[in-house]
């Protein structure tokens, strides 16, 4: 075990998650100016000053308050969206392949439907009826990722259960449900991890797509998704507003998905016992 | 005159070797029409386009007024009930029939018809308002109008955008079933083709019969200059503005915060104009908090309107707290007054009102083409300065419209669109609210002083009635109008004579220089 | 084969009926109406009235439903309450838009992003690997409404060379509606590009790691061999399946793309009846987006033995 050196993905996703995760504590308590406050005289300050170091938006609101505040609120919603997808999407799955049969058929037409339900409508109908807040965006992603989820499940299910290990956990006598959890599950963690950390991204995207089709949540209080989507008007004369959102964008994509791969080789059984 | 025409002439003969580009003009829209039936299936891109093609009796000028079209001249009886509209000679239809005061009955027939739809008809049928009792065509120049009584806005109505200007149309409009086929009008562009989701070309009409001056509103000067006239839709911003500056559109409407950054780019012309559309904070009176005045009078004192304005325009509109635009003959020093930036009062108001710091809640829409939300955000910063603590709530256009509709908010954000007569403007906003939600006004002494102002004509009797009504609603605070909406459009250099007038394009008297 | 055929467009039948009962429900949820809308802020309330008697709003929601439901059964999708077209015709005509711009960006992203990711995966954590990893992940993080305006504002504007806006459809002028559909085209291309790299990569790494690649390595084939008939075979199945999710998921979402270029397509179509509360439309291109989406996944699935041997379609 000595001298063991950890994965470079580890280490680097780890730093830039962790990064990312500190600064989204930090704006949930403080930040150096209050986001929302407006400041006519001071609108579209360059970054690079001492008063706003990353510069101010067409309020005159500070850019670095804001992306420090959206920096909660956009994982905050990211990580309730890709929890609630992930376990409802997971149960759905799991349960269907091993039933098989009518259940299988009913639990796969109900999926099949919500798939092929464009998330926008999707979206815009949850958020009437739930309210335009971040949790109709939860429900909403939520409800349009689930049937990903729970299709790469079944499929997993599907192709395993007839495999060697899979059919002598059965001769021995275990019960479906421990079969399914032990053997089964496991095998479902490498793909479902790759596609958390991809539908993380997905739910940051989504979430601005959805601001700039004038479908998403803009509240005054700011998220990566819509300060980058309102930042489009400006891209010629002020393109810190949308390169700096973008940025803490993408480097969270990369970092999670950095992070996400490091988790799987080790959570892979076959990879147990290898490390 | 014959040195001018061979002028003309020449310059004809040049300007025919230059490619097809130079005589179109292409302009962008922000959704596609809804179709070619004048005042019948209609939003404001679609009333645009129509207003080329067709022309009504009456039209408005530039002011709010109402002007001759296709009639010259317009004689109203002693009693205030019989309409004499003298028909211009000469005026040709686009398939080279002359316009008669047959064409004018048919076309009156046709939109009274229900199977019509025209979405005017109940303006004029006794339901919401006027009867018209009896059309005749006395000659084939003459058309008498008699109505159920005295009405000052019934020249208004029938040219209302909105109703199709209540084109005179020719019948060749309809197929033989009496179905839609497209408008066969006087208008000085005709209808080319219309690309569903694209654009609508519109041609150039020879044998327009123009008014003779500058335009003027929808009338006046109307000379199409242009051979062709492409409305191209163009539903993102940012891509407008790409086209303006790659040349592939010529003219368009931009939202404010472009200006900045197009007044500074040598590729476009910018036209500024104003428009009598109004931005207004709407108070909900029936909810437990605004019922009280001095709740709202304590908002309106919050509110730093010419910031307000200045941020929300990019500082190009003036604060206006009337409902009557500035342009209009009514716009006395009365209407210039409006309601007046005092903290420490609005402090004082809330306390009286009871205030406890609720949180109150401010709907708005998130509409590219209006600044609602820019100027709810800076509201709610405003009203943090004093102690009230506010929420955002930002939805899209048509849940906005069902909320405004049913009267289902606290305090609105919101945008009138233009109503050119003061009284149409003021009844836009007042009436009672258990028939009507929409209403935010309900104050039945009022709405006696508006009905008195709808029934006479006197100019300035009825300006005494809108002073006395503007006065009253500074008192009430039922509703806070900031300002009317800049009209900001931008062309390219290469076009000329482009005059944008309430938020619509206008093609003619408008050249591409090649 | 045909019965697997059969028997799948039968298990979509309840889809497409949970589709159409859901579709209709929620977007009456919705607040908003079409009549209302039309009129505006002028709206007086008898005309609103005869509207809604016109457009049949003023019935009871089950009866709309059943006098709609009917006219689906019999082919009829309804006319366009903005338009009063067809709602099929408008649907099929958008649809081939759409359609072309997506098949082509996905052909496209998939030549290049899979056999990428299978490389990638191959040198796992080599330095070739983070290269395709961090670049796929920055393509994957840059929204297409933002990439669109981009590639817009270098390549029509900047450098001149394609159009900024309008469009023309192949049947007119082959040579301009290439021009026309570049950019588009190569939005999403970029965009799935940075998608399809991490799947395939993924799954490439499954199967490299299963045993008979430990096998064949073991029996002493050369690595391009234990790759080539080993690996990457079975690696294309799973990621076959995705690209068929890819591209049903694509249809809903093109919206972004079209708005930026304005391009006359399904998702302009679908976001424009959703502002203006088109039901009869909002429904059509619903049913029509589902029942395609069934048939590329039949497509997707009845395809994949060909890929993945060991799987037999039941």
């Amino acid at each position: 075990m000595t001298g063991r050196r950890l994965p470079p993905n580890l280490v680097i996703g780890g730093l830039i998650v962790g990064a990312v995760v500190a600064a989204a504590i930090v704006g949930a308590v403080w930040t150096p100016y209050d986001p929302l406050r407006i400041n006519y005289r001071a609108r579209f300050v360059p970054p690079g000053g001492s008063a706003f170091p990353l510069g101010t938006d067409e309020f005159g609101r500070d850019v670095l308050s804001r992306l420090l505040a959206a920096a909660a609120t956009s994982l905050w919603i990211s990580l309730l969206t890709v929890s609630f997808a992930a376990t409802a999407g997971t149960l759905i799955g799991l349960f269907s392949g091993f039933a098989r049969g009518w259940i299988d058929r009913v639990l796969m037409a109900f999926n099949d439907a919500l798939l092929a339900f464009p998330g926008i409508l999707l979206a815009l109908g949850l958020l009437a009826v739930v309210g335009a807040n971040k949790y109709g965006i939860v429900l909403a992603l939520g409800l349009a990722y689930a049937p990903s989820v729970a299709r790469v499940v079944r499929g997993t299910v599907l192709s395993l259960r007839e495999r060697e290990f899979v059919e002598a956990s059965r001769v021995m006598g275990n019960s479906e449900a421990f079969t399914m959890a032990r053997h089964i599950l496991p095998n479902c963690v490498a793909p479902l991890t790759v596609l958390a950390t991809s539908m993380f991204g997905w739910v940051l995207l989504a979430e601005s797509a959805l601001s700039f089709l004038g479908l998403g949540v803009p509240p005054p209080a700011p998220t990566w998704g819509n300060m980058l989507a309102a930042s489009r008007p400006f891209m010629g004369q002020a393109v810190w507003l949308g390169v700096l959102p973008g940025l803490c964008i993408s480097l969270t994509l990369l970092g999670i998905n950095l992070l996400g791969d490091a988790v799987r080789d080790r959570l892979d059984p076959r990879m147990r016992g290898v490390a | 005159m014959r040195s001018v025409r061979l002028t003309v002439l020449l310059a004809g003969l040049l300007a025919a070797p230059v490619g097809a580009s130079a005589q179109t003009l292409t302009i962008a829209s922000k959704a596609d029409i809804r179709g070619t039936n004048p005042g019948v299936n209609r939003d404001g891109e679609t009333d645009a386009v129509a207003f080329h093609m067709v022309e009504g009796l009456v039209a408005y000028q530039e002011g709010g007024t109402v002007g001759p079209m296709l009639a010259e001249a317009v004689e109203l009886s002693s009693d205030g009930r019989t309409y004499t509209f003298r028909l211009r000679k000469g005026v040709k239809f686009h398939n080279g029939a002359e316009m008669t005061s047959a064409d004018v009955l048919w076309s009156w027939n046709r939109y009274m018809d229900p199977k019509t739809d025209w979405r005017c008809r109940s303006e004029f049928d006794g339901r919401s308002g006027i009867k018209v009792e009896a059309v005749e065509a006395p000659d084939p120049h003459t058309v008498t109008m008699r109505i159920d009584r005295p009405q000052s806005l019934f020249l208004d109505s029938l040219a209302r955008p909105d109703c199709g200007m209540t084109g005179i149309l020719h019948r060749d409009s309809v197929n033989p079933d009496g179905s839609w086929k497209a408008p066969v009008g006087t208008g000085p562009f005709r209808f080319g083709e219309w690309r569903r989701g694209q654009s609508v070309t519109l041609l150039r009409f020879d044998d327009y019969a123009a008014l003779p001056g500058k335009p003027d509103g929808l009338t006046g000067g109307k000379r199409p200059l242009v051979r062709e006239v492409r409305f191209l839709v163009v539903p993102d911003p940012s891509t407008v503005k790409a086209g303006l500056q790659s040349g592939s559109l010529d003219a368009a409407e931009v939202p404010d915060s472009d200006l900045a950054e197009l007044s500074k780019d040598s590729r476009v012309k910018l036209h500024i104009g104003s428009t009598a559309a109004r931005h207004a904070v709407l108070f909900q009176t029936t909810d437990p908090l605004f019922k009280s005045a001095k709740m709202r009078q304590a908002i309106a004192a919050a509110l730093d309107v010419n910031e307000i304005v200045a941020i929300a325009s990019d500082g190009r509109a003036k604060a206006n707290g009337s409902t009557i635009n500035m342009r209009s003959p009514y716009y006395s020093a009365v209407q210039a007054r409006g309601a007046k930036h005092d903290p420490a009062l609005a402090r004082k108001l809330l306390a009286e009102a009871g205030y406890k710091g609720e949180r109150i809640r401010i709907t708005t829409n998130n509409r590219k083409s209006v600044p609602s939300f820019n100027i709810a955000v800076v509201i709610q910063a405003m009203l943090q300065n004093v102690g009230v603590a506010a929420d955002l709530e930002v939805v899209e256009w048509a849940t906005h419209m069902d909320r405004f509709l049913k009267g289902n908010y606290q305090v609105m954000v919101h945008s009138y669109s233009s109503r050119l007569d003061p009284a149409l403007s003021f009844e836009h906003f007042m009436g009672p609210k258990d028939k009507q939600p929409r209403k935010v006004w309900d104050d039945p002494e009022a709405q006696a002083l508006l009905e008195k102002a709808t029934a006479i004509s006197d100019a300035e009797e009825r300006q005494k009635i809108f002073d006395r009504l503007h006065e009253r609603m500074l008192d009430d605070m039922p509703l806070l109008i900031l300002f009317n909406p800049i009209d900001a459009w931008a062309t390219t250099r290469r076009v000329e004579g482009f005059t944008p007038w309430e938020g619509s394009a206008r093609a003619w008297e408008t050249s591409v220089r090649p | 084969m045909l019965r697997f055929a059969l028997n799948r467009i039968a298990m979509a039948v309840p889809t497409l009926l949970i589709m159409a009962v859901s579709v209709f429900a929620l977007i009456r949820l919705i607040p908003g109406d079409p009549a209302s809308l039309m009129l505006g802020d002028l709206a007086d309330p008898v005309s609103l009235s005869d509207l809604r008697a016109r457009l049949g709003l003023d019935r009871s929601l089950p009866e709309q439903f059943a006098i709609w439901f009917g006219n689906v059964l019999a082919g009829d999708l309804g006319r366009s309450i903005t338009s009063n077209q067809p709602v099929l015709a408008l649907v099929l005509e958008r649809f081939s838009v759409s359609a072309q711009i997506v098949v082509a960006a996905v052909l496209f992203a998939s030549l290049v992003a899979v056999p990428a990711g299978m490389v990638a995966a191959w040198r796992q954590n080599g330095p070739l690997d983070v290269a395709v990893v961090a670049l796929s992940t920055l393509l994957l993080s840059i929204p297409t409404f933002w990439l669109g305006l981009l590639l817009l504002l270098l390549f029509g504007l900047k450098l001149g060379w394609l159009p900024v806006v309008g469009y023309v459809s192949f049947g007119e002028d082959p040579w301009r509606a290439l021009l026309y559909i570049v950019l588009p085209v190569a939005t999403l291309f970029l965009h799935e590009i940075g998608v399809l790299v991490r799947m395939a990569r993924a799954s490439t790494l499954e199967v490299l790691r299963l045993d008979y690649i430990t096998h064949a390595r073991a029996k002493g084939l050369s690595e391009g061999a234990v790759l080539w008939r080993h690996a990457f075979r079975n690696a294309f199945g799973p990621t076959w399946t995705l690209i068929g999710l890819v591209l049903g998921n694509l249809l809903g979402g093109i919206a972004v793309v079209e708005t930026v270029f304005t391009i006359p397509g399904l998702g302009r179509l679908l976001v424009d009846a959703i502002f203006a509360r088109d039901y009869p439309v909002i429904q059509g291109c619903l049913l029509f987006v589902a029942f395609t989406y069934v048939m590329v996944n039949l497509v997707v699935d009845l395809l994949y033995p060909v890929f993945d041997p060991r799987v037999a379609l039941e």
